[in-house]
Parts: structure tokens; sequence; C-alpha cells
């Protein structure tokens, strides 16, 4: 298996989407590190070191910027608006008629699509810029700590900070999808990837400190679980018979084979779980800026606190669970076209047996992607919630800022990407990484 | 395979026929047991297959955490170095 990787790496082609790959990454980790202009490095790190960074909330979204947003560098906001922003855009096709049109008119719409997530995403950056300094200037960001963050907190310094995050999150959307365009795997969820990736030996080793090696080697067994449960599902699939006509083309005869559309039980992949996960964060993200510097929140701020940020609670778990289900329908619906694909078998001459070509196939195609997502769906929202519930019931919740959803998201990206690798590796008529 | 699909299909025009004169409840259950239905004819991948892809995914997952970690560590004190301008230690 090891030999497969070494062949990856010796595959001209692929070494350089690797290579290509691994550059971004490091940048992605080198931003992570240098302060916005403006702050006190030194200043932060002592606050940091004081450890009042409590509060779930806090880690919910320091784990989606990979540490970046606590150190208040420039890539603090991390991926995050990205996503937002495409699960907005993706959500308004539903609302906005003109949306929907240019989705339907192929490329050219799709790429006015992305030109509108892309400017979303500038304008969601610049918000949340500028909530994560106003909380910095009053000292919130990070408990309440003696020294300033930002010493000299004139409005030409602050508004700095504000443009120099904002850039860093145009940046790094930047890079994601030149990862998608020429490396390997979806950037998007390979940067989320990696931002989770980055916390995790530290939680790791938090729980082997504090609470000794059988708990630790539970959650390594639930990690091993929750990775073949993945793979399961993810493999799984229903394949529907297609059979192709002869036909003759010159005075030869073509097609007459027969294939099957293979139709995963989970189609959607990984991106359900990334987006409830950023859905969920929000409300405990909002909460978390409304509470006053002084004195006693306000009452809902602390329910929505309670609730979203223990995520123990019942609530926040079946809130997540229908989120999980309602999102993997909703991309499913998305990116799959059953009509595009009939009217692409009934071009080449393919049908399903026993079926008309035409109508009869789309809703044919329809009705199975209907009922298959159904299982696929409450598979997904039960393996997000296995861990989740696992990781309360071992009492090691409180290291893992992400509960469950961060090992989810960890192996399912993982899976794709090496299937990606596997795929390029088998177009060089190679073994592959999997086999 | 050609006798599942053509069965199948005989099956849903029978189904909505009935699906009008069934209750609420009714259009569940017979929403659950065609998704019973259609699972049953998922393939599953062999266990074989379910080691190796776990076992692939497991590597490539600590290779990446190893890496990060790496860099991480390394940017990490640079970091410091270069902006507090002092050794690690404060």
């Amino acid at each position: 298996m090891l030999s497969a990787f070494a062949r990856a790496f010796r595959t001209p082609d692929l070494r350089r989407k690797l290579l290509f790959t691994l550059g971004i990454i490091v940048i992605y980790r080198l931003g992570t590190f240098i302060p916005s202009p403006g702050v006190d490095y030194g200043n932060v790190q002592q606050c940091l070191a004081l450890g009042n960074t409590t509060g779930g909330v806090y880690e919910l979204v320091n784990l989606f910027s990979g540490g970046a947003l606590l150190q208040v560098s420039i890539f603090a906001l991390g991926i995050m608006p990205y996503i937002t922003a495409s699960i907005i855009t993706q959500l308004l096709r539903v609302v906005i008629p003109r949306f929907e049109e240019l989705h339907k008119e192929g490329q050219q719409g799709q790429a006015k699509l992305t030109q509108y997530t892309r400017y979303l995403t500038i304008a969601l950056g610049l918000l949340q810029a500028t909530t994560l300094v106003s909380l910095a200037r009053s000292g919130q960001l990070l408990g309440q700590c003696p020294v300033p963050i930002i010493p000299n907190d004139t409005i030409i310094t602050v508004l700095l900070i504000i443009i120099t995050m904002t850039a860093g999150t145009g940046l790094i959307m930047w890079m994601g999808e030149l990862i998608t365009e020429k490396g390997v795997g979806n950037g998007m969820s390979l940067l989320i990837f990696i931002s989770i990736a980055s916390g995790f030996p530290t939680s790791l080793g938090q729980i082997l400190t504090t609470q000794g090696w059988t708990i630790f080697l539970g959650v390594l067994l639930l990690g091993l679980v929750v990775v073949a449960l993945v793979v399961f599902v993810e493999q799984s699939q229903r394949r529907i018979p297609v059979q192709y006509a002869k036909r003759m083309v010159g005075r030869r005869t073509m097609g007459g084979s027969s294939t099957y559309i293979p139709i995963k039980v989970n189609m959607a992949g990984v991106i359900p779980v990334i987006f409830a996960s950023a859905m969920l964060s929000l409300p405990a993200l909002i909460a978390q800026f409304n509470t006053p510097a002084q004195g006693e929140a306000p009452e809902w701020v602390q329910w929505v606190s309670n609730t979203f940020a223990a995520r123990e609670s019942p609530l926040y778990m079946a809130i997540y669970f229908a989120l999980i289900v309602f999102f993997t329908y909703f991309y499913v619906s998305i990116t799959f076209n059953p009509e595009e694909v009939s009217d692409n078998m009934k071009k080449y001459g393919g049908f399903i047996p026993g079926i008309r070509a035409g109508r009869p196939t789309s809703e044919y195609l329809q009705y199975v992607i209907s009922r298959i997502t159904t299982a696929g769906a409450l598979y997904l929202g039960v393996i997000a919630l296995i861990p989740l519930i696992a990781l309360v019931t071992l009492g090691a919740n409180a290291n893992f800022p992400f509960g469950g959803a961060a090992i989810l998201i960890i192996v399912g990206v993982g899976l794709e990407t090496v299937k990606q690798i596997d795929a390029q590796l088998q177009q060089r008529h190679y073994e592959g990484l999997l086999r | 395979m050609t006798e599942t699909a053509a069965s199948s299909s005989k099956g849903r025009p029978s189904g909505d026929k009935n699906s009008g004169k069934r209750g609420f409840f009714g259009r569940i259950i017979l929403f659950i047991r065609q998704v019973i239905a259609e699972l049953k004819k998922v393939v599953t991948p062999t266990r074989k297959e379910l080691v190796n892809y776990t076992l692939v995914v497991l590597v490539f997952v600590i290779i990446m955490m190893i890496i990060v970690t790496i860099l991480d560590f390394a940017f990490g004190n640079a970091a410091i170095w270069l902006f507090s301008g002092g050794p690690p230690d404060q």
C-alpha cells in the first residue's frame, strides 16, 4: 500500500498536483500564524496562555479556522465565510427564480453564480471581520485579558485590520478554488480538513493526559469504527442497469453493451455535515456577539449558548440530525438531475430494461433516488450522532471542540481525496491506492 | 437484473394508484417499504474492500496530520520569534 503512495509521487502529472496542493496547505498554515497589522502578537500569546478562552462557542469557530481566529491572524476568518456564502447561494436558488435560471443555463450561468458566491463571501468576510475586531478591541475575544490586543486602536488601525482580514478571506477562497482546479480533492473541504486536523493532535493529547489511557483508546477505537462506517456507506451503491442499443457506425457495430448507473447511497458526501455544522455554529456566534462585556447576558443569549455551545443537549442533537438530513436531500437534488441523465441516455441509445426512454426513465430515476437518499440521509445523520453521543458518555466531550462532526468531516474528506488520487492513478493504468 | 428493474417499475404505478386510497400513515408505510425494497438492491463493498479503504484513509489522514503538525510547530515558533521579539518562553 505504501508503495502505491510512492507510485502516486512517481507519476509526474499526479506529483505536480499533490505538490501543488501541499504548497497551498503550507501557505494556508503560514497565514494562520501571521498576526494582523496593529495586533500585538506578544499580548495575544499572553492572553491565550491565561486560558480564559473558555466557552464552546469560540472553540467551535476557532476550529473551523484552524486556530487562526484566536490568534487574530490575517486568516482569522478561515474558510467559514466562503462556506456560508455557498450555502446561502444554493439556498437562494429556491427563493430567487433568477438564480434557478442561471443554474439551468449551464456553464455560463454557473460562472455567474460562482461570481455571486464570491461577492457574498467578501461581504460576509467584511461583516465578520468587523465584529471580530470590535470584540478584540473591547477585550471580549480572549476572555478578560489584562493586556490590550490592539494597543494602538485608532480608526486607521481598526480599518486596516478589517481590510486585511477580508483580504485574507478572499485569498483563502482563491486558494480553495485553486486546489479544486489544479490540485487534488475539493478545495473547500480540504481546507476545512486541514484546519480540523491541526487541532486534532492537541485534543488527543489532552484526552490522554486528563482522562487516561482507557478513554484515549476508547476514542481511538471510536474513530476507527466511524471510519469503517463512513467507508461502508460511501462505497455502497444502487446499480441501475442500463442497456445500450447496438447501432451501426460506418461498417462497425457500436455499443450493445450493458452497464449500470451507480447511485451511491450517500451521493452528497460530507458536504451536508459541513453545511450543518457551519449552520449550527451561527446561533452560538450571534449569541457571543450579543454578550455584554460586563453584567448579565440577556435571557435568550443564555438559552442559545446553553443549547448550542453544550453539544450534549438533546435539542442540539435533534437539530443537527434534521439539518444533515435536509442538506443531504438538498444537495442531492442540486447535483443529480434525473432529466439530464435520461436525456443523455436517450441520446446514446441507452435504456433501463423494462422502462421506456424519456420521461418514464427520468421518473424512475427520481423514484430510486428519492428512496435511496432517504436511507442515505438517515444513515449519515445517525453516523454523525454516534461520535457525539459516544464522546459524551466517555466524558471526553470537553476535549473535542467539535464533537462528532470533526471526525466525520476528516474521514469523509480523507476518503474523497484518496479516491480522487486513486482515480488519477488508475487513469495511468496503475493499480491504484485502493486495492 | 432485467427482471428486478422491470418488476419494480411495474410496482410503481400500482403503488401510485394505491397511494390515493391510502391514508396519511398508509402512504408513509408504503414509502418506508419502498425505501427498504430499494435498499435491498444496494451493492455493499466486500470485507476486503472495506478493510483496504479504511486503512488507506487512516494512513492518509495520519500523514496529513503529521504534516500539519510539523508545519504548525515550525510556523508557530517562527511567529513567536519574529513578532514578540524574544525566545519562545514568556
